[in-house]
């Protein structure tokens, strides 16, 4: 566990119960956790279904309210409303009122987080603009698709600028270019100083983003540490080598033995299919871009 | 981030108001009613005379009764669970708003939409009503009308005004049931089944002077008390017509105090069981 | 023992609900109470006596929750038809009923009277046989009868609007109309032109009929205190008639000039 200064999100001992139908059994969804989430880094959050993510979100968001334990965000108790002015959250599959338009929409609930009447349009646009929506601000949020409505769910979650973002599941449905194109307004928060706290299922994603994670498994946390700490293999290291002969396999695993080690596998790297498709579908798409702006002017 | 923000509340009302008036529901109830309105210049085929005024006036204020509040109570219950199941809700609490603005944002919402059902089932009475005294005046000569229309047109606006009060109370008593309540049907049933005790809840209150001592009497008392009274409302008969006196400014002040009261009251009571609901 | 079943918490809760909106009607009832009054004041006694086999459950709710003129309004239409069609007993028992859940419309109580009074006699003449067959004592019996209830009606409907000259008119006209008995039919006129906002003709006719019955010296000093008492800019009073039948009646009591009315000297 790592102890910060003040901490954006400082759980204790939290444990919440469910109440089972009028028979009075309980149904324990989280279970003594204690968890910390340090300012200005990206922490993801990591289990199962049922493990207690969503419950745990809400207790920070102050949904839900804890059996046992406490939740502060920046010192404030999450049961207060002052705690959620320096919050934004995207909640998984959002939906929004249909009848808006994107942009009254991030006006909507800027508004209702305080954002005053003077700097709400600069506040909305640059939102909009980030989240690069803003060719479609001006449709009706009845005519999105799926990733338009996760971007403009980022915009209304940060229009008022604040300092921890809650996302659950920000990339869920949303095709790889779409999900990468969130990850970059992600770091893009980081770099202005921001905590993201996100939960989500897509590992190759989290693994991509975060700085730290936290495991939960039927509402107990299991791990918690930096990612490169936790998947590395701490009892071997890895070369990564280039043109080596066909022969040379056998000199440099005697070369290993020679200094107490053992040659466990020799293979090749790997990119991640994520990186591998990326590539691919960008090279093309600058391709196509390319060959469009030369139709258009031939000089 | 103070605790009843007006502006957040008045965000909150515009918003559900929007929402609102785009349900087919309500549309579709709106149409019907002035249509029924409407159909009451078919009174005219009876030949009453003057008294087709009074036919044409108990069949505007009884469509606006009885349609009004059904619409209170279905709009507002169809508003709260939408939020709930779209979980929009979930995203608007997940911001520094107060559970309990969002429930007097919900119920102002419904209150505005009311009111434009109020006021344009009202006007259409009052041009209705005016175009027939005026072809009246016409047959029956000025001897009949020595002195004057013989509608106070203002009624109409007073019983409007009563009736939206008493709407908004229904919607007060509709939010608090769902506040604890899972599903709309739930909502809607209980809310039907307190407004009609509410409307004959004065009968209990009537039987009371003639019971004996005893547990019966304490219940009947209890539940004159415990439950408004929505008669005090239906003034629509008393209105209207200068032959009858005027009801008192001091008699509209007092309904309009009790109601405000009740509102309030439960409103409060919608908040402290929605302040307890898990999302 | 903790107090943390569902079951309890639930019982509390409702209590707790129960015990407070019992305390806002108790601080809400100096308010209530005066208005109720004022607005159950405007509310006549619903006197169902009798009338629940003819009531069904749903009329019977729907009055009682606020829509007993509208009620009255569709048994009124329902009236109409039943009239339309002739049939008679069911006309009385509708009648009853709709002056019983709603006795403040003196048009229900009128137009009711006068088809027990005029249109009744007729069809019971037509059952009978018709006019040249029934003998015409026989119709002045129905006549009469008939007549005999619409009074009784109408002195319900006095019941409850006393100040009403609309109704002593009703049966001031049954009596001359119907029955031809200008002396029973004249004290109705009075007591009609006797009431707050009586129509002028009222005592006109009562004077016109104190007249036909030969009491002319009755009807010459009842029509100079009227001549005197109504106003001289309003067309309806008709003072330019009133003072043609003084003149007429001082030929008929051979009374001098000397003695003749004048309002000029009698104002």
């Amino acid at each position: 566990m790592v102890a910060m200064a003040e901490s954006a999100i400082s759980i204790r001992n939290l444990t919440k119960d469910f109440p089972v139908g009028i028979s009075g059994k309980k149904l324990r969804a989280v279970e003594g956790l204690n968890l910390d989430v340090g300012d200005n880094e990206i922490f993801g959050l990591l289990g199962p279904n049922g493990s207690g993510k969503s419950t745990t979100i809400k207790i920070v968001l102050g949904l839900l309210e804890p059996s046992v334990g406490a939740c502060t965000i920046y010192g404030k108790s999450s049961r207060t409303v002052a705690a959620r002015r320096s919050v934004g959250f995207l909640p998984e599959a959002p939906y929004f009122y249909r009848y808006l338009s994107g942009r009254e929409l991030v006006c909507y609930y800027a508004r209702l987080c305080g954002v005053g009447k003077a700097g709400l349009a600069h506040d909305v646009d640059s939102v909009i603009d980030l989240v690069g929506m803003n060719e479609a601000a001006h449709r009706r949020v009845g005519t999105y698709s799926k990733g338009m409505l996760q971007r403009i769910g980022l915009a209304q979650a940060i229009v008022h600028d604040p300092q921890l973002i809650i996302l659950d599941e920000p990339t869920a449905g949303v095709d790889p270019l779409g999900a990468a194109a969130i990850a970059d307004i992600i770091r893009e928060l980081k770099s202005r100083g921001k905590t993201i706290l996100l939960s989500s299922h897509l590992l190759a994603q989290i693994e991509g983003l975060c700085d730290r994670v936290a495991i939960l498994h039927r509402g107990k946390l299991v791990s918690e540490g930096r990612i490169d700490e936790l998947v590395a293999e701490k009892q071997a290291d890895s070369f990564v080598v280039e043109g080596l002969e066909p022969g040379g396999h056998a000199a440099v695993q005697k070369a290993i033995e020679a200094e107490g080690g053992r040659l466990v596998r020799v293979e090749k790297p790997r990119l991640s299919l994520d990186a591998f498709f990326l590539n691919e579908v960008q090279k093309r798409e600058s391709a196509h871009e390319a060959a469009v702006v030369e139709k258009e002017d031939p000089k | 981030m103070s605790f009843l923000s007006p502006s957040r509340i008045r965000l909150i009302a515009a918003n559900t108001f929007l929402e609102a008036v785009r349900q087919k529901f309500f549309n579709s109830l709106l149409f019907i009613t002035l249509a029924l309105v409407a159909s009451s210049t078919f009174f005219q085929q009876f030949d009453f005379g003057t008294s087709e005024l009074k036919f044409i006036a108990d069949f505007g204020f009884g469509a606006l009764f009885f349609f009004g509040s059904i619409l209170a109570i279905t709009v507002t219950t169809q508003l709260f669970f939408n939020e709930i199941e779209n979980r929009t809700a979930l995203t608007m609490l997940a911001k520094p708003v107060h559970k309990f603005d969002f429930l007097a944002g919900k119920l102002l919402g419904v209150q505005l939409l009311m009111l434009a059902f109020v006021c344009l089932l009202s006007f259409v009475l009052a041009g209705i009503l005016y175009w027939r005294e005026t072809v009246l005046m016409s047959q029956f000569g000025p001897e009949t009308f020595s002195e004057g229309r013989i509608l106070r047109y203002g009624d109409i606006l007073i019983f409007g005004f009563l009736q939206w009060l008493k709407f908004g109370l229904l919607g007060a008593i509709t939010l608090f049931v769902a506040s604890f309540s899972n599903t709309n049907i739930y909502t809607i049933i209980v809310s039907f089944c307190i407004l009609v005790v509410c409307q004959l809840q004065y009968i209990a209150r009537d039987a009371y002077g003639d019971m004996e001592q005893g547990v019966g009497r304490l219940l009947v008392q209890g539940l004159g008390l415990i439950f408004p009274n929505f008669q005090l409302f239906n003034v629509g008969d008393q209105l209207l017509f200068t032959s009858q006196e005027a009801l008192p400014a001091a008699t509209i002040l007092r309904i309009t105090l009790y109601a405000c009261v009740y509102i309030a009251g439960f409103l409060l009571l919608a908040h402290l069981s929605f302040r307890r609901r898990e999302i | 023992m903790k107090f943390d079943h569902p079951i309890l918490l639930r019982i509390r809760a409702v209590v707790l609900t129960l015990v407070f909106l019992l305390i806002l009607g108790l601080l809400t009832r100096p308010l209530e109470a005066p208005a109720w009054k004022r607005v159950q004041a405007g509310q006549p006694e619903l006197n169902l006596v009798g009338m629940e086999g003819a009531l069904g459950q749903g009329i019977i709710v729907g009055m009682l929750g606020g829509f007993r003129s509208i009620m009255a309004d569709f048994l009124w239409l329902q009236t109409n038809v039943v009239w339309q069609d002739r049939e008679r007993a069911k006309l009385d028992s509708m009648v009853r009923l709709v002056t019983s859940i709603d006795p403040r419309p003196v048009f229900f109580w009128i137009n009711s009277a006068r088809m027990i009074a005029y249109d009744v006699p007729h069809w019971r003449i037509q059952e009978e046989g018709g006019y040249q067959t029934v003998p015409e004592w026989r119709q002045a019996a129905i006549d009469r009868e008939q007549a005999e209830q619409a009074f009784a009606h109408i002195r319900r409907a006095l019941e409850f609007h006393p100040d009403n000259p609309r109704l002593y008119l009703e049966i001031g006209q049954i009596y001359l109309n119907r029955l031809d008995d200008p002396a029973k039919a004249a004290p109705w006129f009075l007591r009609a032109s006797e009431q707050p906002g009586s129509p002028y003709f009222a005592a006109r006719i009562y004077a016109e009929l104190l007249r036909r019955q030969g009491k002319n010296a009755q009807a010459y000093d009842f029509l100079k205190g009227l001549f005197l008492r109504l106003p001289d800019d309003e067309p309806y009073a008709q003072k330019g008639i009133i003072l043609e039948r003084i003149r007429e009646l001082e030929r008929t009591l051979e009374i001098t000039p000397a003695e003749a009315f004048n309002p000029s000297r009698n104002t």
